[in-house]
């Protein structure tokens, strides 16, 4: 539980620090980028904390290149 | 958003050498001399030639509109749709760089100089001052960078000739013990990991106020560069030895340690480490700021100081969902990384320079 409302205050702070500035100028765009950036920050942050399993992006990296770096082995070898 | 940011030719270079050496100084001498043993340094060589011939291809693309970044670029060759599905992959390819990097920072002070602190405290200590560089902006930065340049090169220069006395030739032969193919197997990452990464520099090109100057000091950027590193492996070789310097993690680490003049000017390894996390938060920098202001270009937002704190958290959670422990991470970085690195330095360049060719002709013959 700890864990989770220091992530939450954490987000109130970049909130607190960013927003006002934004909603002077009257960025709605801005704002609704930021918005969404943080919320996945935070929902990210959550689901590491309680140890929901993310997938590492380097098994993409490998599914992807597989071919190629067997393909070059297989020629220095 | 029209980024005012002017950095001068001059800054330009600088910018590119201590990219070029950043990580790379500690992590990459094991991967040549794990594959290519004492023939290592002709590995370092061959990545040197090949890097720098990579550079002036993206240069070359870069310069097909010296005026717009990478992102403007991409829209402005293949379309709105395709382009900016090509810079978002290009983006995420930079978060991904950034979370790597700064999870090889916070692996190497765990395992090796501050056992009890908690990785993700280092992680986001490191962004913190990564995410007040760029909100400072290009220009300040690149001025820091200016100033802090000189003494990393006086380092580098002590660090150089207090170990010439421990040399011990007989390390580096027999030469072309095992052919040639062991050595193009060291030379792959040696190519990718210090000079391909410098294709991130395409978004800040038109940032430079002197555009005809962009070739000649990414090149002496990277020449700079790459001779620091080929110092650094060939000296790994010939102190700790290539057996030693394969299986240790951070070859370069060890060698700095066997430094040790009159029993009274030694373990000054720890201000390696501190070049090494310097030089890589220079370039984690300019990745940041890549990211940022290139999200901001795509979506077309006046700002892209506000993306940062944000883009932080995700990040802090991405180093660390990157891989599970260190061995991971090596294994699949020196295996599928170049390839990363390639996509992007060497098959987009080609790709620009291809539709650029197609529109040319496209136009000519209505």
């Amino acid at each position: 539980m700890f864990p989770i409302l220091g992530i939450i205050a954490a987000a109130a702070v970049i909130t607190a620090i960013d927003m006002p500035t934004l909603w002077r100028k009257k960025y709605v765009k801005e704002m609704w980028v930021f918005s969404i950036l943080l919320l996945i920050g935070t929902g990210l942050s959550i689901a590491w904390v309680l140890h929901v399993k993310l997938p590492s992006p380097l098994s993409l990296l490998a599914i992807i290149y597989h071919p190629f770096n067997d393909f070059v082995t297989r020629l220095l070898t | 958003m029209p980024s005012t940011a002017k950095i001068s030719p001059r800054q330009l270079t600088i910018l590119a050498a201590i990219i070029t050496v950043g990580d790379s100084i500690l992590i990459l001498p094991s991967i040549p001399t794990y594959e290519a043993k004492m023939d290592a340094w002709i590995s370092a060589m061959i990545g040197l030639a090949v890097g720098l011939l990579v550079i002036q291809l993206f240069v070359t693309a870069g310069k097909l509109n010296p005026k717009l970044t990478l992102v403007e670029l991409n829209e402005h060759i293949f379309g709105k749709w395709f382009g900016t599905t090509i810079s978002l992959l290009f983006l995420a390819y930079g978060l991904l760089s950034i979370s790597a990097h700064l999870r090889e920072i916070g692996d190497f002070s765990v395992s090796q100089t501050m056992p009890d602190t908690p990785i993700e405290a280092i992680h986001i200590l490191l962004l913190f001052i990564m995410i007040l560089a760029v909100r400072l902006g290009l220009e300040t930065f690149t001025r820091l960078a200016e100033i802090i340049f000189p003494w990393f090169i006086l380092f580098f220069l002590i660090f150089t000739i207090s170990l010439l006395p421990a040399i011990d030739i007989n390390k580096i032969q027999p030469v072309f013990d095992n052919g040639i193919k062991p050595i193009l197997r060291g030379s792959i990452s040696s190519i990718a990991f210090p000079f391909m990464e410098l294709v991130v520099l395409m978004m800040i090109f038109p940032n430079v106020n002197n555009a005809s100057q962009i070739r000649r000091s990414m090149s002496i950027g990277a020449l700079i560069g790459g001779i620091i590193l080929f110092i650094i492996i060939t000296l790994t070789i010939l102190v700790v030895g290539a057996e030693p310097a394969s299986r240790s993690m951070y070859p370069s680490y060890d060698l700095a340690k066997r430094i040790n003049i009159g029993e009274f000017f030694q373990r000054i390894e720890v201000a390696l480490a501190l070049v090494w996390v310097l030089t890589t938060y220079f370039k984690l920098t300019v990745y940041l700021y890549v990211f940022s202001r290139g999200l901001a270009q795509i979506l077309r937002l006046k700002d892209y100081r506000m993306l940062l704190l944000p883009t932080g958290m995700i990040i802090v959670v991405l180093t660390l969902a990157v891989a599970p422990n260190i061995s991971f991470y090596n294994d699949y970085t020196d295996k599928y990384w170049p390839f990363l690195d390639t996509t992007f330095s060497v098959f987009l360049p080609l790709l620009l320079l291809a539709g650029y060719a197609v529109r040319k002709k496209m136009k000519s013959s209505h």
